[in-house]
């Protein structure tokens, strides 16, 4: 590095990184120290010391940070003036949603909506219809884009990993050739990825020149895949699949490698075809590792960020929640808005989790927790 | 499963059997649609490739090339000349520094740290380790966003936003859960003779750790460093709230800035495509070298999990 501005740059953070480094080291002593002196065991003191680092982490972090968060949810902060108390409002604002119903087909929906309320939903049947209206549309146009998302994209990823998984698992010549390719896309920088698939996409991209004949015979326009409605779930939920399936299946097959062989032909011996194997074997069996892919994969669905900061939509189509929180924080600086709005998505994470969980015992199969009641 | 039947010794007329003529079919089917997912896996990447040696006006065409004529490798040269044009600063060198910079400040962080904590979760008893451990599983269930805003309001405080600081020593408080979860995994498959020998030696906890863990630790470690060095240099979210001078910028927010000031009215995707290859090659190299790793860290937790 002959660059002067970078080494500028890079010594403070250095010299403040080694501090660190011994201070954590330090606290760990103490921690021992301080045990030891009231008569703890060695062995428990040296195990509180040694997960230390990840105790101050969590408090300042995690503990303090999502506090903070709650705090700043219920008032009005801009960075530039302390942060003002105004209890449930920005809840209030947020959920303030207006169902009305429309005279007529064709009728503007700000016609039967109050003020300050936008479209979100428009159903039209048979003479009317009915408008969903709501006041931070942002907001909610991002949970019409991230919600049917996550519902379409999760299950659809999980079929095609456990298809590929299946695949793979047929004996095939050259496995780890198969695996490395497949897992591919889950290495390569999300950032990089978002730009290829706007390029793709892109209305004179490969995806439209290929199609063209398609369109010309199905008699469609050339699709505009991130600013019209109807083609930008297509879209968002092809680039999603693409960068996790071939992941996804990598983990399941490690999970039908650990099937073992007994179990194939103790059913065969009761006289299980292919399709009973499948069912009454592989999927018990595999049941714990489709847990935890669905598990993260629906954290991830609901948390998709790259994508959304370098695919820009229309206001039609909206963005995904996680770059909507980003913009309302940090672009227009609504820093206790924001951290409701971050509040409502936690909530909808932990309670998505939660339903996973519950419904775990009806189908996850734990080998060792069924021998142990045996 | 199995639908290739085993070779019978009682077969002496070597005749395809109904059986074996499905088996064939069931490879040919199998194997096909292998192809077809490697190429819906390589089209798009081939097609970064391709783009990122093309001049602007093969760009939009009527046909699709694969195969770039003339190929101009000078793309990758040029995009930092445009980029240079606008910010003398924004380097290739630089840019590169800086991306490796945070990346490996970050990764070594979390190693070590991660190794410290999971050792205490593995090898020692004591009263509330089960549940400190499970709170540490649940956090990673908890959205990056919800603890953004104070996160940043922290390093305001602490007059460190545009430093590197947010991004690099943090990791020594074990930021990755996940790498704290593997390496317990590793931790509690080694017998624990080899330590307890070492304790009666009259060895202490540092030099047993270093000493004896950690090179038994080994594997899970280099596992661990691959996924960790491709996570952090592939970070985005974090570069993008803390940092704001194009100088001190890594790759991915470059990539950001040259998208936004430079091909914001008419797209140059030849060299954004080839700003995208630069990041993703160091990437790609490591994977292919230590693809081992890779497979291994990711499928512990899955296993296990």
């Amino acid at each position: 590095m002959t660059d002067p501005g970078a080494l500028q740059s890079y010594w403070p953070t250095l010299v403040r990184y080694v501090l660190v480094a011994i201070g954590v080291g330090l606290i760990m002593f103490v921690v021992y120290r301080v045990q030891i002196a009231f008569g703890v065991k060695r062995e428990a003191a040296t195990g509180r010391a040694l997960v230390m680092p990840w105790v101050i982490g969590f408090l300042i972090f995690n503990v303090f940070a999502i506090g903070a968060s709650l705090y700043l949810s219920f008032t009005e902060y801009n960075l530039f003036k302390a942060p003002e108390w105004v209890g449930t409002q920005n809840y209030q604002e947020l959920f303030s949603l207006h169902l009305a119903s429309l005279d007529s087909r064709g009728q503007r929906s700000s016609d039967v909506l109050p003020r300050r309320y936008e479209e979100i939903i428009r159903v039209e049947v048979g003479d009317g219809g009915l408008v969903l209206g709501a006041k931070e549309d942002g907001f909610w146009r991002a949970m019409r884009l991230n919600l049917p998302y996550a519902l379409l994209n999760v299950p659809l990823g999980l079929l095609g990993a456990l298809g590929v998984a299946l695949l793979l698992n047929q004996k095939v010549r050259g496995l780890s050739f198969w695996r490395v390719l497949f897992y591919l896309p889950a290495v390569l920088p999300a950032v990089a990825m978002a730009l290829l698939w706007r390029w793709m996409f892109s209305q004179t991209g490969i995806i439209n020149t290929l199609f063209a004949p398609l369109y010309q015979v199905m008699n469609i326009e050339t699709p505009r895949w991130f600013t019209d409605p109807s083609y930008a779930m297509t879209a968002f939920i092809i680039i999603g699949l693409w960068g996790v399936f071939g992941a996804n299946s990598v983990i399941l097959l490690a999970g039908l490698k650990g099937i073992p062989q007994e179990l194939y032909e103790a059913a065969a011996i009761d006289g299980a075809g292919a399709w009973a194997k499948f069912r009454h074997v592989t999927i018990p069996m595999l049941s714990p590792s489709l847990f935890y892919n669905l598990v993260t994969s629906t954290i991830a669905a609901l948390q998709i960020f790259e994508v959304a900061a370098f695919i820009p939509t229309s206001e039609a189509v909206g963005t995904f929640l996680n770059w909507q929180i980003y913009q309302e924080a940090f672009n227009f600086r609504n820093m206790g808005m924001a951290s409701a709005m971050a509040w409502v998505m936690l909530l909808i994470i932990l309670a998505l989790t939660a339903l996973i969980f519950r419904s775990s015992s009806a189908w996850v199969f734990y080998q060792g927790a069924r021998e142990e009641a045996a | 499963m199995a639908t290739t039947t085993a070779p019978t010794t009682d077969r002496v007329f070597v005749e395809t059997t109904p059986a074996e003529r499905t088996g064939t079919l069931h490879r040919i089917i199998v194997y096909a649609l292998l192809v077809l997912c490697a190429a819906l896996v390589l089209i798009p990447f081939l097609w970064m490739l391709s783009t990122s040696l093309k001049t602007q006006d093969q760009l939009f065409t009527r046909e699709i090339n694969f195969i770039p004529n003339p190929i101009v490798p000078e793309n990758y040269i040029r995009v930092w000349e445009r980029l240079n044009s606008i910010k003398p600063g924004m380097t290739f060198t630089r840019i590169i520094g800086n991306t490796l910079f945070i990346t490996v400040l970050a990764m070594f962080g979390e190693i070590f740290s991660a190794s410290l904590v999971a050792y205490g979760f593995a090898r020692f008893r004591w009263r509330g380790r089960n549940l400190v451990f499970a709170i540490m599983l649940a956090t990673i269930m908890i959205p990056g966003i919800v603890t953004r805003v104070p996160g940043f309001l922290i390093w305001k405080e602490l007059g460190l936003l545009d430093t590197y600081d947010p991004l690099t020593w943090p990791s020594l408080f074990a930021w990755g859960p996940l790498y704290v979860f593997l390496m317990r995994q590793f931790f509690l498959s080694i017998p624990r003779d080899i330590e307890e020998a070492a304790i009666m030696d009259g060895a202490n906890v540092a030099q047993v750790y270093w000493y004896i863990m950690l090179p038994l630790i080994r594997p899970i470690l280099l596992a661990i460093a691959v996924l960790s060095f491709q996570g952090n240099w592939n970070n985005f979210q974090g570069p993008l709230l803390y940092l704001s001078t194009p100088e001190k910028f890594p790759l991915a927010l470059a990539m950001r800035f040259f998208d936004q000031s430079l091909s914001k009215e008419a797209p140059q995707w030849h060299y954004m495509m080839a700003l995208a290859t630069m990041m993703a090659a160091p990437v790609l190299l490591l994977y292919f070298l230590a693809q081992k790793q890779f497979i291994e860290g990711i499928n512990i937790g899955a296993v296990k999990g």
